[in-house]
């Protein structure tokens, strides 16, 4: 197997991403396979091929002002207590 | 009463007074509470709600006040589309609890032309799969047999349709979702052209490519709804205004004169069955019977779509899962006791095997050292995918092939990863380009279906249309036999 990401790489990307893989042989392999077929974009040839980029004019975009929302959000907050949202802290 | 008539029927028949909403709808519980235990289409049922608006709706028909063009025909709508007020879980257990604080644009403007929402729809978690195998609930069946997945991520709305459960459904479809399980429930899906519909209360998968569109038993009805659905939304930049474009006016026209390109790498894949195969054979010489000429085109970029179309929406999915942290949205878990970081990751086990799997390639791919040789490398045959079709659509007015290059298949008979990323094969296409598709209902091959693809040029939706009644018009299948 060409090109084979390590099982450190994909145990320190899901770090990254906060998450935990407790069957860790499963999702590393089936990562692992998923990456390697990606691999197939190698073989494309797209070298030439330039990236364009649709740019929006300010002015189409919605305008920059205070609108003020209804819907009580607070209220299908779990943690919401008085006037605080409890979060977990910050070590 | 028969829960199997189409939507432009039912209006005609709510009209005539052949029934009334009350009793179709009291009739459509029924079913639903019959099949259900074997189906399992929906996440949330509206039983309740749904009876008090019909009689609603009655009292408003019957003094002859104005009333909405869906006269409270019964509609699904997937679990990952918001309805104020109800759970909206994506089938996931990361938003078990979470009920929508407002509605999504497309489901308003249903519920204003008084459309009756009969409950929400199972998919695969996120949207992330084509079969409902990978919904935290448990999977949908397949109608035409329960042995066999029912297509996805849509999955529940195919089949809520195809089991005559309501009488038209709204999906998303970001690779297939909407086609996929469409051509395997034996129902029409219409992705439509991205910007026609807005996307504003759909719980975010790939931004890029995610599109609403509607799951119906003809092709009229998905005209119909479509006339309901798109149109500018301030709520959401991508959305073009169309002018109020009838999409059911001269739906009849025929297909007389076109040209349709067959797309080569499609109908040549490596994962093709040849059922498939034959019933794509068989419709080319149905289109050109009809008076189409059918030519086989090629697009050299479609073997490498499926990577490129993984690659992307991972790094999309990556990003818009980040705000799955329990802190804002969620399910009880006391957060006392926890540092940040940890607290985020337990709060994340909630997420299915296949999210937590994508959220990591989305993590990779875009990653510094990587992104070059995957995310540079993907968006760019997406661009080149894009100008290979420019000309073939100046030359050409449809392309074809099958929807899915497989009948449906068993539940867990498809365990490699890439096999089942493969089955994206001839969907991601139009995704990708942003292209206009549509799945059409052809054959039923040893008791399950087949659906043929036809793909158009942006906001060529109304000939898109056109095209798949004048296929539509050709075929004669048999009942679902549930």
């Amino acid at each position: 197997m060409k090109n084979l990401v390590t099982e450190e790489e994909i145990a320190h990307v899901a770090r990254l991403m906060k998450i935990e893989i407790e069957d860790h042989s499963e999702h590393v392999e089936k990562v692992q396979k998923m990456l390697q077929y990606f691999d197939i974009l190698d073989e494309a040839d797209v070298e030439s091929e330039k990236l364009e980029y649709v740019g929006i004019e300010m002015d189409e975009l919605r305008d920059d002002r205070y609108t003020p929302y209804d819907k009580k959000l607070l209220k299908f907050l779990k943690t919401y207590r008085e006037k605080y949202i409890k979060a977990p802290k910050l070590s | 009463m028969n829960l199997s008539i189409s939507a432009l029927d039912y209006q005609t028949s709510i009209k005539n007074g052949d029934f009334t909403v009350e009793e179709f709808i009291s009739k459509s519980i029924e079913k639903i509470n019959s099949v259900e235990d074997n189906l399992h289409a929906f996440l949330l049922k509206m039983n309740d709600s749904a009876l008090e608006k019909a009689k609603e709706i009655d009292r408003k028909i019957k003094s002859n006040q104005n009333v909405g063009k869906c006269f409270g025909m019964p509609i699904s709508v997937k679990d990952n589309i918001c309805v104020a007020g109800y759970r909206t879980t994506c089938a996931s257990k990361v938003l078990e609890d979470f009920i929508a604080p407002y509605t999504a644009t497309t489901v308003d403007r249903l519920q204003s032309e008084d459309a009756i929402i009969i409950g929400k729809t199972n998919l695969d978690e996120f949207a992330m799969g084509l079969s409902t195998e990978y919904s935290a609930y448990g999977e949908s069946k397949n109608p035409w047999n329960t042995d066999y997945v029912p297509g996805g991520s849509s999955g529940g709305s195919a089949v809520s349709v195809s089991a005559n459960e309501c009488v038209a459904s709204l999906g998303s479809d970001t690779g297939g979702s909407i086609r996929n399980p469409a051509s395997f429930c034996s129902v029409v899906g219409l992705k439509p052209t991205y910007g026609l519909v807005s996307r504003y209360g759909l719980i975010s998968y790939a931004n890029s490519m995610d599109q609403i569109g509607p799951l119906t038993k003809t092709v009229k009805d998905s005209a119909f709804l479509l006339n309901i659905i798109s149109g500018i939304d301030p709520n959401d930049n991508t959305t073009r205004d169309e002018k109020n474009q009838d999409y059911l006016k001269d739906i009849d026209v025929g297909i007389e004169g076109k040209k349709i390109g067959i797309v080569s790498e499609m109908t040549s894949s490596e994962v093709l069955s040849d059922e498939v195969l034959n019933s794509t054979n068989d419709a080319i010489k149905t289109f050109e019977s009809i008076g189409a000429n059918c030519e086989n085109i090629e697009l050299p970029m479609v073997p490498y779509a499926v990577a490129a179309y993984y690659t992307i929406t991972s790094t999309e999915a990556g990003s818009n899962l980040a705000r799955y942290d329990n802190i804002r949205y969620g399910y009880d878990f006391d957060s006392e006791g926890f540092e940040f970081n940890s607290y985020i990751s337990q709060a994340r086990n909630k997420l299915g095997p296949e999210v937590k799997r994508r959220m990591i390639l989305g993590g990779f791919v875009p990653s510094a050292g990587h992104a070059g040789k995957y995310f540079l490398k993907a968006l760019k045959v997406k661009s080149k995918l894009v100008s290979e079709l420019k000309p073939i659509f100046d030359k050409f007015d449809f392309l074809i092939s099958p929807t899915v290059p497989i009948q449906p298949f068993k539940f867990g008979e498809i365990k490699d990863p890439i096999q089942f990323m493969k089955i994206d094969y001839n969907t991601v296409t139009s995704n990708l380009t942003g292209k206009p598709a549509i799945s059409v209902p052809y054959k039923i091959v040893n008791g399950l279906p087949i659906g043929i693809q036809i793909m158009a040029d942006s906001f060529k939706d109304h000939s898109l249309l056109q095209a798949a009644y004048a296929l539509e018009k050709t075929v004669k299948l048999p009942e679902v036999p549930i």
